[in-house]
């Protein structure tokens, strides 16, 4: 793939990762705990992994969030708060993903990916306020991580089939 | 469109994505179970407060219907207000002291038996706890906003007023009367502790197997907490802040009520005036202690004692404790100085942070 | 569609989760007969201490710093109930009720957190 096809893409794959965070902060999810998410961006990641790999990940992560702290104002530590998320999930799902396929369905490495992007994000709350106790939303987050990375790795996966179909990424 | 990728996975899909998907939806399902029964579980334990009596009423109660349980108790410790309140119009005692010196009175269950313990605990005081003591309250206001200090010539009149002698109770007709106009009893020294009594009879009609009650600070422990242990009350630091204690009692279906110095006062030309009169002197109890705490079977006798044995003094107060079969006491002392009774001298543990008090283990 | 190595993922996020949980439930379950403490952290420095089981009043406080919070105060419970911070997850989290329950403005740096105080005395005389 020639570099100008490549960064195109990779841009569009930002636009979209960011357009995807965006609507899924309009869907208020009723829970006793703040932090679940949907992680629909966490798609855009699997797929760059995929079809490109662990740098273009990271980058296509790194260039979401902050734009997406950018836009959504937030400052600095919202882009701390989810730049983690986002590149511990991409380092947990791109080894996983390079370990095999034949090892790791698309959906078990969502899984794990939004498991650790979950992670990630309560670390950096802890770290920040110097307090283990935000920790407390850990196990309600974690089950919420596992629910929604199911999903989002159907998603995924389905989407990965139509994708190697529309022959673009060749 | 999800749903429908669930379906296909559980029927369409190869046996480790059936299982996949069926760990999966457990989980869901065994989360939600979680919440849900979290928010019943939690501990179990329902506490609730009220303002009642003049004073906070805090519940805590160990059953399922503790919700309504506590509501019934409120209710009865309202009508036990009600009744026996002289701070507000209507109830019995009221009656009973407008008819002071003119005729018998018509008295309700309840009221007679506060009355009877009430002249019970001044006869074995010697006069020290002594409901009569009503017109001499009122003169000094100590329980209103304007608390004033009496002439003495006042105070000698209202002393001729006060003797528990001449509370005349019949009990075959539920009536009684008085004996002098112008007497006034006042059961507020006693009535918190029927009160609680009361409370607790309906904690055990429902079946509760582990509460407590403060009505006031007047604490009933219902059995042990839950896992078996024993309560621990604390015993309130007469001149600390609150919640302050100086000492701690593990208890197990009893009452501990305290008396003190401290509850209500006010200070006159660097004068302190508290409001636990002694009914010999008309004036407040000067007797060396500055706290007094009981520890019984019932409340209504913790109630009355407290009151009786700070008006006694270290010395007969002790000693009228100990001829009592199951009650205990703890006495502070002006000097800062703690005394138990032999009951209490294993369970009592002394746990002072504010380091002033002294605790004096032989006597 | 689901293979071997999936199933190691879901073990280890179960066992993540079990330990998870049973760490929480620990901490809340200590120390039971105590009052609940809230405390208000801003920029890690407390600046409050509220024993919530003791208000009797609705109470508000206010946060300044790079947004402004507004924490309201009721009897056993608090939460943040203003914030003009962006993303407002903390006004989203909603009442604080139990021992360790924690609500985090991060772009305020400010935290709340409801603390058990360990207390040798279930109740006290007065």
């Amino acid at each position: 793939m020639n570099r100008v096809k490549k960064t195109v893409l990779l841009g569009l794959f930002v636009s979209q990762a960011l357009i995807l965070s965006i609507v899924e902060s309009w869907i208020p999810i009723p829970s006793p705990v703040p932090g679940v998410k949907l992680g629909l961006a966490n798609i855009i990641t699997v797929i760059t992994i995929i079809f490109f790999g662990f740098r273009e990940a990271v980058s296509v992560v790194i260039a979401r969030c902050v734009l997406s702290s950018i836009f959504g104002g937030g400052g600095w530590m919202l882009f701390l708060f989810s730049v983690t998320g986002g590149v511990l999930s991409s380092v947990v799902m791109s080894i996983l993903y390079k370990s095999g396929r034949d090892k790791f369905s698309i959906t078990g490495i969502s899984i794990a990916g939004a498991v650790s992007h979950n992670v990630g994000q309560i670390f950096v709350a802890a770290v920040f306020m110097k307090d283990l106790a935000v920790a407390v939303v850990l196990p309600v987050l974690l089950v919420s991580g596992c629910i929604m990375g199911f999903f989002v790795g159907l998603v995924s996966s389905f989407l990965e089939g139509v994708l190697r179909k529309t022959r673009i990424f060749d | 469109m999800l749903v429908n990728k669930i379906w296909h996975c559980l029927l369409i899909g190869d046996y480790m994505t059936k299982r996949f998907t069926v760990i999966i939806l457990s989980i869901v399902l065994c989360t939600s179970v979680l919440f849900v029964s979290c928010g019943y579980n939690s501990s179990d334990l329902y506490e609730t407060q009220e303002f009642l009596m003049g004073t906070v009423v805090l519940q805590k109660i160990y059953h399922e219907n503790a919700a309504e349980i506590a509501k019934e108790v409120n209710d009865r410790i309202a009508e036990i207000e009600s009744t026996m309140t002289i701070n507000k119009p209507g109830g019995e005692i009221n009656l009973l002291n407008d008819a002071a010196g003119k005729e018998y009175v018509k008295l309700g269950e309840d009221t007679l038996y506060v009355l009877d313990k009430a002249k019970q605990y001044a006869e074995i005081s010697n006069g020290a706890f002594d409901v009569t003591i009503g017109p001499l309250v009122k003169a000094w206001g100590v329980f209103t906003d304007n608390p004033r200090v009496p002439s003495k010539n006042e105070i000698d009149e209202l002393l001729k007023l006060v003797n528990y002698k001449d509370i005349n109770i019949d009990f075959e007709n539920s009536t009684a009367m008085l004996a002098k106009e112008g007497q006034i009893v006042d059961l507020g020294g006693i009535a918190k502790g029927f009160a609680a009594d009361e409370a607790v009879e309906i904690y055990k009609e429902h079946g509760v197997k582990s509460a407590l009650i403060s009505l006031g600070g007047n604490i009933f422990t219902l059995s042990g907490k839950p896992d078996g242990s024993p309560w621990m009350v604390g015993i309130r630091n007469p001149r600390g802040n609150d919640g302050s204690y100086i000492g701690i009692v593990r208890v197990k279906d009893k009452a501990v009520v305290s008396s003190g110095d401290y509850e209500r006062f006010f200070e006159k030309d660097g004068v302190r005036y508290h409001h636990i009169l002694d009914p010999k002197t008309g004036y407040p109890a000067d007797t060396g202690l500055i706290g007094t705490t009981i520890i019984s079977d019932f409340s209504i006798d913790a109630d009355a004692l407290s009151t009786a044995v700070f008006v006694l003094g270290l010395e007969e107060g002790m000693k009228l404790v100990e001829s009592l079969d199951g009650v205990d006491a703890v006495f502070i002392t002006a000097d800062k100085k703690i005394y138990v009774t032999d009951g209490l001298k294993d369970t009592f543990i002394f746990k002072d942070e504010s380091k002033e008090f002294e605790y004096v283990e032989k006597r | 569609m689901l293979k071997k190595g999936d199933f190691f993922i879901l073990g280890f996020v179960l066992i993540l989760i079990i330990v998870s949980f049973t760490g929480v439930y620990l901490y809340k379950n200590s120390g039971s007969n105590a009052h609940k403490i809230a405390v208000i952290i801003k920029d890690n420095e407390e600046i409050k201490r509220i024993d919530i089981d003791n208000v009797n009043e609705p109470l508000e406080i206010s946060v300044s710093g790079e947004y402004n919070n507004i924490i309201l105060v009721e009897k056993g419970r608090i939460r943040f109930k203003e914030a003009d911070c962006p993303d407002r997850v903390c006004v989203n989290t909603g009442w604080l009720t139990g021992k360790g329950d924690t609500a985090v403005c991060l772009p305020n740096k400010t935290m709340i957190k409801i603390e058990g105080q360990s207390s040798d005395v279930d109740i006290v005389t007065y």
